[in-house]
């Protein structure tokens, strides 16, 4: 693996001054969640074939796939924006990835909080109603994980737990614009 | 007589080639209907069919007459059938594209069995048959060879496309290539190039995802350069998945061989192979698809199927063609005059 990053760092280099696409995906800065159970992005990458089952067994149609906006190397890879569609945790596309690129978990909730890592939920107490003394709990109604992934307190402010797996649904219902509740991808995508 | 009965190829095998068009079509609109199957199960979900477009319902109208005799509960049992032939699931059956099993190898350096099982079948489908993926699935190669057909009336009508001619060779360095690519890259980057999985993967897009992508592109540019530059340039000379298929198909079983005792040398299998061939030299070598659009052309049914893992060698020039009779008459001129 450290002969691999060193060509890769050569000639990732060397490819870029060459080709106006950037090669890889450091340096976008686009918020975006892979689907549940994806292993970790470099590996993740290596896996997936690009063959577009993930999408197509996905009866929520959140999952996208990338053009060149970021980066040749997650070029047709899977992704999900959670403002626009948010994942609703149902697990069809691990059962159908032919790669393993997307690990396949139980569609039960123990194993859902175990393995499913997509991101963590934040709030930002500076835009959400409830902090502002408007009692909303939005969020806390759409999380599926509901009081284990997030909790409600005092007018219905909530808290999220670290158990979230991120799948989004409490920023794509968030009624705040823009949300007050976002899910910040786990470190190694973003 | 006998010998002539013998001789003869079997009925159906001059009929294979529309039955390979039939395939090519069956397999493309498969994999037009897929998403909207995809789409009508995302409606069926979604419980609200008083609030789709008129556009929607009419997807979901048609879908729903389409499978209602076959299933009850759409929303499951259309997960039956899902991918592309780059990569799919038929009954629970996951197939995958050896390419992409060799992509993906490269890209992780790591073997991951079901995959690997995944591409069992086809690979061995191809060890059998030799290249037929390229001429009876190959969804790509349908618009290939109706790109061609078109070529030939732009042709007759005088425009100048080009026809040049490359080493076949050359996509063994681009499957050599791509592999070393993915290595560096750790991504599979056979799947941007690959025609068939562009061609599944643009469909999908395009019916389900909201348009073409970056690989629509790429497909247009191949089949200009097939129009403009090569014919059927990117099968002959740059398909890594069909040199893989070449490189598998090797010592394949099944085979087209040509009768030397009824051909008459007339060339038309030669003109006909889409892969630049030398049918009528006995020379199909790895690269033959068993298209059998030779056997079909064929005047004089000189050509059939062999069970056999090599290619005869040249059998000399066909016994009905004007060389042979030339080249016997001197023989029986010169027995004549010895005697």
């Amino acid at each position: 693996m450290k002969r691999r990053s060193f060509l890769k760092s050569v000639t990732g280099s060397a490819l870029a001054t060459c080709l106006p696409v950037q090669v890889s995906a450091s340096a976008t800065s686009l918020r975006y969640l892979r689907p549940p159970g994806a292993l970790e992005e470099s590996e993740f990458l290596s896996r997936c074939i690009r063959c577009g089952q993930c999408g197509e067994a996905c009866p929520n149609r959140c999952i996208k796939y990338f053009g060149t906006e970021n980066g040749l190397t997650s070029l047709d890879t899977p992704y999900i924006i959670p403002r626009e569609k948010a994942c609703i945790l149902c697990m069809k596309c691990g059962e159908v990835c032919p790669t393993g690129a997307i690990k396949e978990i139980k569609h039960k909730a123990a194993d859902i909080l175990n393995k499913v890592d997509m991101g963590q939920a934040r709030v930002d107490e500076n835009i959400c109603l409830s902090y502002q003394g408007k009692t909303c709990g939005v969020c806390y109604r759409a999380c599926p994980l509901q009081d284990v992934a997030i909790r409600v307190g005092m007018l219905e402010q909530p808290h999220v737990s670290p158990a979230c797996v991120g799948c989004g649904l409490c920023e794509r219902s968030c009624i705040q614009i823009p949300q007050a509740i976002r899910i910040i991808p786990r470190k190694s995508v973003s | 007589m006998q010998h002539e009965q013998i001789n003869k190829p079997f009925f159906l095998w001059a009929h294979l080639n529309k039955l390979r068009w039939l395939s090519l079509i069956f397999v493309f609109s498969v994999l037009i209907l897929l998403p909207f199957l995809h789409l009508y199960q995302t409606y069926v979900a979604a419980h609200a069919y008083d609030l789709l477009t008129p556009d929607q319902k009419g997807i979901y109208d048609t879908m729903e007459w389409l499978t209602s005799p076959l299933t009850d509960n759409p929303e499951t049992d259309l997960n039956q059938l899902k991918g592309t032939t780059w990569s799919g699931t038929i009954f629970g059956l996951k197939l995958s594209d050896p390419l992409a099993l060799v992509g993906q190898l490269a890209a992780g350096l790591s073997i991951y069995w079901p995959l690997v099982l995944a591409a069992l079948i086809p690979a061995v489908a191809t060890m059998i048959f030799g290249r037929f993926f390229c001429g009876w699935i190959c969804p790509a190669s349908l618009i290939y060879e109706l790109n061609e057909t078109l070529a030939g009336w732009l042709r007759r009508v005088g425009v100048p496309l080009g026809d040049r001619k490359f080493d076949r060779r050359t996509k063994y360095l681009v499957l050599g290539s791509g592999v070393i690519i993915s290595v560096f890259l750790g991504s599979v980057a056979f799947a941007a190039v690959y025609p068939p999985a562009i061609v599944g993967r643009e469909i999908y897009y395009a019916i389900a995802q909201g348009g073409f992508g970056a690989g629509a592109v790429f497909f247009l540019l191949t089949i200009l350069f097939d129009l403009m530059v090569a014919r059927r340039g990117f099968c002959r000379y740059l398909c890594p998945g069909g040199a893989l298929y070449s490189l598998l198909g090797r010592y394949r079983l099944f085979r087209i061989k040509r009768i030397v005792e009824t051909c008459n040398d007339c060339r038309k299998c030669n003109v006909v192979c889409e892969f630049n061939l030398d049918p009528m030299h006995d020379d199909f070598g790895q690269e033959c698809n068993n298209c059998t659009a030779c056997i079909a052309v064929c005047p004089t049914d000189a050509l059939t199927f062999t069970v056999s893992i090599k290619d005869s060698p040249f059998l000399g020039p066909g016994h009905l063609g004007h060389e042979y009779r030339h080249v016997s008459h001197e023989a029986e001129h010169e027995t004549a005059a010895a005697s």
